[in-house]
């Protein structure tokens, strides 16, 4: 984000649509109503709506979702959807247990 | 810490070529994939592949991935399965998951060919046992053996979406409809008219309102849009159906690139996030690479040639290919790939409104519409010839559009099909040439789009040879019923020959004895009764 972005709400109260149900992150079970909502108030990155609602930060990572995502909020936002940023990508890129992270020395990796 | 010349990540079409080109260059590389076999996609690719002979074309998938593996062993190729790479960093280390471990390794240069995942689109039920990505289905029916359903909806009518709804038809699965938002057929027309004599309805311009049953998908409801893509009221249409395919596109899976922290740019022509890549497929972090559809999505045989060129990239860069051995192979690989990158499905034409052929010969609208061509349109066509009045068998070509393959040219012993130089060209037939009726050019096509035609086998009757890929396969003298190019009964139909031969590669050769009157209309065969349906 390299711009100052004005998100107090626009357009009065936020409006409920019939569709509002509808599972988009499977993973997480977060609903296209919960991303509206997000964005209505405020999350205007898809970066932020995976920290607010955890949408996309399931077991697939947001490799079903995302696109998913990112074209409800483009359209909540009214922008078109490949302007938007895209998350950060952070390893690991697979689920790994936490026993083989334990297992492995990570002296060297990202300056540690 | 190990370390090697080269790591590529991911062991499907691109990764292997890549991998086989660095190798046998003289690289030390090694290959990781998550899966527990390699070849990515190639194994779930039962038909035969198009483009020309150095593209493989006329092979399955799954055989050119016996290729390669053969390939990628000879050369000296490590494999490493059930190896997901979780994380590539900037310094070219990567971090390997393998059981209980991870392990660390160091490598000089960096392949990432993880490929693409497929989208999803929501609807009401979407979640619903029973829905799922065609891929997957394919996956269950070709590498497991499982029938995915019994009554399938195909939601997309891209080449995913058309040879997918093929291969369900062969597993025995029923295909109630393919529907798709698009006004017109999204993949390839020989894919959508292999299913259409079949007898799989086209619904274009159709959204998916729900999906619904009790605990699983058992029944789905599609309705007719208007320009801008709204459910026309009263259009709904209800299908008993137990799967949804999905079959809406593809995502290349680049989180790793991402992650390395290379440059990485929206391009919806390409499919979504994709690393800024130049020629050889280098990011903008020195000796990382990407090749196949995680940087772009195309097809397979792209993906191959994708992986070559990075692979050479890779070790010419590390002063294993000496810099004249690697310009002629790249521009070998150029060549190879600006022709896979032709004609009305190229990259950049892909889902623009078309109205010609390259020739100038009117698009079939019927065939962009319904899956199949109209009779009356055929004639305009160079593969086509109305020769009713030959007493010898001659082939009819029904492919109507620029796509690149030309087998068809190849094959023939006689020389009565040209293509030329230009592999998206249509094929002519050659009015001097005479056809042996060797029925190689109708096995050879992978579009299915060439058939035998003899015009007076009987007082009274024709033949017509077909290619077949179907079990159980009828035998000669079964009785049955010819359908046409809707898959419409059209006639009563007896076999009189069924051919095979190792040359085929499994494409049976079913010669058909129609009335005269349905000649050029008989295109399908299905046992069973003709006036008892």
């Amino acid at each position: 984000m390299d711009k100052v972005t004005d998100r107090s709400p626009v357009g009065g109260e936020f409006e409920p649509a019939p569709d509002d149900g509808l599972i988009i992150c499977r993973c997480e079970e977060i609903t296209k109503g919960e991303i509206r909502r997000a964005v209505y108030d405020g999350m205007y990155t898809l970066a932020e709506v995976r920290r607010y609602l955890r949408a996309g930060m399931g077991l697939c990572q947001g490799q079903t979702c995302r696109r998913l995502v990112m074209g409800i909020m483009a359209k909540q936002l009214n922008i078109p959807p490949d302007e938007q940023e895209p998350e950060v990508s952070r390893a690991p890129a697979r689920p790994v247990e936490m026993r083989a992270l334990a297992n492995t020395t990570w002296e060297g990796v990202g300056g540690l | 810490m190990e370390h090697y010349d080269l790591a590529v990540v991911g062991a499907g079409p691109a990764g292997l070529s890549a991998a086989i080109e660095a190798a046998g260059a003289g690289m030390g590389v090694v290959v990781f994939d998550e899966n527990a076999k390699p070849g990515g996609q190639l194994f779930k690719q039962i038909h035969k592949f198009f483009g020309s002979k150095e593209h493989k074309a006329k092979t399955r998938g799954f055989q050119i991935g016996r290729e390669l593996l053969e390939e990628a062993r000879a050369v000296g190729v490590k494999a490493e399965l059930n190896s997901a790479v979780v994380a590539v960093y900037g310094n070219r280390e990567l971090a390997v998951s393998q059981g209980e471990k991870i392990k660390r390794v160091k490598s000089d240069a960096i392949i990432i060919a993880t490929g693409a995942s497929e989208n999803m689109t929501p609807f009401e039920g979407w979640t619903l046992p029973g829905v799922i990505g065609a891929g997957a289905a394919q996956t269950l029916m070709n590498l497991h053996g499982v029938m995915p359903g019994k009554r399938v909806l195909m939601l997309g009518s891209g080449n995913v979406g058309l040879v997918v709804s093929y291969q369900l038809l062969q597993a025995g699965c029923q295909v109630v409809a393919v529907a798709d938002i698009a006004r017109t057929i999204g993949g390839y027309g020989v894919h959508a008219s292999k299913i259409a004599r079949c007898g799989v309805p086209f619904y274009l311009s159709h959204t998916i309102i729900k999906a619904q049953g009790d605990g699983k998908v058992e029944n789905v409801i599609i309705g007719e849009t208007d320009a801008k893509r709204e459910l026309i009221p009263g259009t709904e249409r209800c299908f008993e159906a137990d799967t949804v395919c999905v079959a809406v596109g593809l995502s290349p899976m680049s989180q790793l690139l991402g992650q390395a922290g290379c440059r990485m740019v929206n391009e919806p022509q390409k499919g979504g996030f994709v690393p800024k890549v130049n020629e050889y497929g280098e990011t903008d972090i020195k000796g990382i690479y990407a090749a196949g559809d995680v940087s772009g999505i195309e097809e397979a045989s792209a993906a191959m040639i994708e992986g070559r060129i990075s692979g050479a990239a890779a070790a010419n860069a590390a002063g294993f290919m000496p810099d004249g051995e690697f310009k002629a192979r790249f521009e070998e690989c150029e060549t190879s790939l600006a022709q896979l990158r032709r004609g009305m499905f190229a990259p950049g034409r892909k889902g623009a409104e078309q109205s010609e052929t390259d020739e100038g010969i009117p698009l079939s609208r019927a065939l962009l519409s319904k899956g199949y061509i109209d009779e009356n349109e055929l004639s305009a066509f160079p593969g086509f010839r109305d020769c009713s009045a030959l007493s010898e068998t001659y082939p009819v070509i029904e492919c109507t559009q620029n796509i690149p393959c030309n087998p068809c040219q190849d094959v023939c012993p006689k020389g009565c099909i040209h293509v030329g130089n230009d592999i998206t060209a249509l094929p002519v037939l050659n009015p001097k040439a005479s056809c042996s009726a060797c029925g190689m050019c109708v096995a050879a096509c992978s579009g299915q789009a060439i058939f035998l035609v003899q015009p007076h086998y009987e007082p009274g009757y024709a033949l017509v040879t077909i290619p077949y890929e179907f079990f159980p396969l009828p035998q000669k003298g079964d009785k049955g019923t010819a359908l046409s190019r809707s898959g419409e009964a059209l006639c009563p139909a007896q076999v009189v020959d069924v051919r095979d031969a190792k040359a085929l590669d499994n494409t049976r050769l079913l010669s058909i004895k129609v009335p005269s009157s349905h000649l050029n209309r008989a295109r399908f065969f299905v046992k069973g009764d003709f006036a008892n349906g």
